[in-house]
């Protein structure tokens, strides 16, 4: 009963968020409300007891993808008024994908209707962790699947450095190293003359 | 009489919500009782900053409001509380008051999942450390708003300095906690303090050579420096540079506005001092299992440990110069990343051999 | 294991309240018992003596973005390290040598954004 309450008052926030990351004009409003629906997302997730995901969830997705998304939309002097002209192009693709959605949505709600049955949450052992059972399967059972993430990230990294950097000339930056190696040879020139008589 | 009010929730909200108003009372009751003394020690800390650096420069430090100085943090409680809240024409007004709560809520919420002694800590989840890897990463949108709602050049940069260096010294924290996580193979804080107690030391009853700190000794350097570098404190704190950007992303905030980000930032700094005593060396236990030493109670060793680390950043704070911003960056991602990263594979190595300490 | 969280809500309701409450009142009390004289020049944007030229949200060095990016990468892989932390002590040799192996294919990207200069700043 309590819990039910509990929900309803994430999913009202949720929703709310939701709808302001569409409507808000300002488009660091909208990925501020985007960091809203992600934690109470995150919020649902842990009453569905999923704990490990639930917090990872804010880790990653809070901790780390918004920071980037703010990053961009802070600094990227987004024109508003362009944006808004691809409108009505690409209403028809972003149309199918919501109704799609909105229909796999109903499935799962409705799914008693369909046919479908839910699964009962189980109730599980007081000393049950669900990281640590999540880690008995990941790196033994599923230990294949867990090495194609890492050529993902790889892939993800090397995409990265190689579409943002950017070498920028005339930059003065000092190589400690380097002036540390120098020797005297590099910088002096000892040059003999003969002396000169003034008379 | 205890009955009485044990069963008032009960009588006047039902046998349906009267649990939850329990449960609420006994819970905020804890915070509470949490929370004024975090606050208290916060602005005491002020105090024991301005003491120490004065003693260490050879000043006498506040002496003059209260005997010792020790009404000072009131006085500039009750100043702060007068000062006009000035709020910049160009500033969007409803981030700009939005990003000092971003920075208070997660430096105190962290404090949910802290063990105090055996058995008392408020919310003993299974995922603590996870928990409070998610708040401390959720600081960077504090200072992030701020400087963005501000609308001012030298807040932005601010900002955007410290949001890359907190995230940078992010990695390096977390990648350090997984290897505190190989060795007690709990995520769980009041697990993580007990696994300190065991081995041949503790049975003998030398417990400090059982902690932590001994066998991981380079990850509690990088830990405690990293904390120093999340927290923007000196010698990292170019995010705030007086020299050159003025105060960073805290430049337009004044009053009680610009008192939360001091709050949250003390706050913090408590908080990883906490953080480095429960992981690394034994929490609330005593050093030596023996009379001489139990006689303070586990809470006090626990104080008494985060004062001298809390310290320890004061003490930074008055020896050292002002890393430049290249500087940090370099020792955040060059040097303290793999070491990390070496340092999983030698204790994951040492686990897998015979003369591993943690089975 | 919720009712182990409920506290954790608490305290996330009352660090807000923290954050809001002195600030409300700050407002209110100096409104009333401080000096209170706005003027232009007090509330513009703090500059060096000149009005602000522009808006101060400007375009910025892309190197943020970068270290931005590889946060996200290397966050995730620690997602993946503490699950695999904990258990350490149960999965065993062969546990060990995946990750170990997951962590050498990151390493070889480590090394590539190391060598290209992603890590250095000028």
């Amino acid at each position: 009963m309590f819990e039910t309450a509990i929900f309803y008052c994430f999913a009202a926030v949720l929703l709310f968020a939701a709808l302001r990351v569409i409507t808000a004009r300002n488009p660091v409003h909208a990925a501020l409300y985007l960091v809203l629906s992600f934690f109470t997302a995150a919020a649902i997730w842990m009453l569905l007891r999923a704990e490990f995901l639930a917090i990872t969830l804010v880790l990653v997705y809070v901790g780390a993808v918004m920071v980037l998304f703010l990053f961009v939309v802070m600094m990227l002097d987004i024109n508003l008024e362009q944006l808004r002209e691809g409108f009505w192009s690409y209403l028809p693709l972003g149309a199918t994908v919501g109704i799609l959605m909105a229909f796999e949505m109903a499935l799962m709600i409705g799914g008693r209707y369909f046919g479908f049955s839910e699964a009962p949450l189980k109730e599980s052992a007081a000393g049950y962790s669900n990281t640590k059972a999540l880690g008995r399967l990941l790196y033994t059972e599923y230990a294949f699947a867990f090495e194609i993430a890492a050529v993902i990230l790889l892939v993800a990294i090397v995409a990265a450095v190689a579409l943002t950097l950017r070498r920028r000339k005339g930059v003065k930056t000092q190589n400690p190293a380097e002036q540390t190696r120098v020797r005297r040879a590099d910088r002096v020139e000892l040059v003999s003359m003969p002396a000169e008589r003034d008379r | 009489m205890v009955d009485w009010i044990l069963t008032r929730p009960d009588a006047w909200f039902g046998p349906v919500w009267g649990p939850a108003v329990f449960d609420t009372t006994a819970n905020l009751a804890f915070i509470v009782a949490i929370v004024v003394p975090l606050l208290l020690c916060v602005a005491y800390l002020t105090l024991w900053e301005r003491k120490f650096i004065g003693w260490i420069q050879i000043r006498i430090g506040p002496n003059r409001v209260g005997p010792l100085g020790l009404l000072q943090p009131i006085a500039d409680g009750i100043k702060l509380l007068l000062k006009e809240i000035i709020v910049p024409t160009q500033a969007s007004t409803q981030l700009f008051f939005v990003a000092p709560v971003m920075v208070l809520m997660p430096a105190l919420a962290a404090w949910a999942v802290i063990p105090f002694a055996p058995e008392v800590v408020l919310a003993d989840v299974n995922a603590g450390l996870l928990y409070l890897m998610a708040m401390t990463s959720l600081g960077v949108y504090g200072v992030i708003i701020a400087g963005w709602a501000s609308n001012s050049k030298y807040a932005f940069l601010g900002a955007m300095r410290s949001a890359a260096q907190m995230v940078s010294y992010e990695l390096a924290m977390g990648f350090s906690l997984v290897v505190v996580l190989m060795v007690s193979g709990s995520l769980n804080l009041s697990d993580i303090v007990n696994g300190q107690g065991r081995g041949s030391f503790a049975a003998k009853g030398l417990n400090f050579l059982s902690w932590n700190w001994l066998p991981l000794l380079p990850i509690v350097v990088v830990y405690f420096v990293s904390g120093v570098a999340e927290t923007n404190r000196a010698p990292f704190d170019v995010v705030e540079g007086e020299s050159e950007i003025v105060a960073g992303h805290m430049v337009e905030y004044s009053g009680m506005a610009f008192a939360m980000f001091f709050l949250g930032e003390y706050a913090n700094m408590i908080l990883i001092s906490t953080l480095t005593a429960v992981m690394f060396f034994g929490g609330w236990q005593a050093p030596i299992d023996s009379a001489l030493f139990n006689w303070l109670p586990p809470f006090g060793w626990l104080a008494l440990k985060v004062f001298v680390v809390v310290t320890l950043f004061l003490w930074f704070r008055a020896t050292f110069p002002r890393y430049r911003y290249d500087q940090i960056m370099r020792l955040g991602w060059k040097i303290f990343i793999p070491l990390t990263l070496a340092w999983i594979a030698v204790i994951g190595i040492w686990m897998q051999t015979p003369w591993s300490l943690w089975r | 294991m919720l009712a182990e969280y409920y506290p954790v809500l608490l305290f996330m309701l009352v660090g807000t309240a923290i954050g809001v409450v002195p600030m409300a009142l700050g407002r209110t009390v100096s409104l009333l018992l401080g000096t209170h004289r706005p003027d232009a020049e007090k509330n513009s944007p703090y500059e060096c003596g000149f009005e602000a030229f522009e808006d101060a949200r400007m375009k910025f060095d892309v190197r943020y973005y970068l270290v931005a990016i590889l946060f996200i990468l290397f966050d995730l892989e620690i997602a993946f390290l503490f699950p695999w932390a904990v258990v350490l002590n149960e999965i065993g040799l062969f546990g060990f040598l995946s990750m170990m192996v997951f962590l050498g294919i990151l390493v070889v990207g480590f090394f590539y954004e190391w060598r290209k200069g992603a890590l250095d700043w000028d």
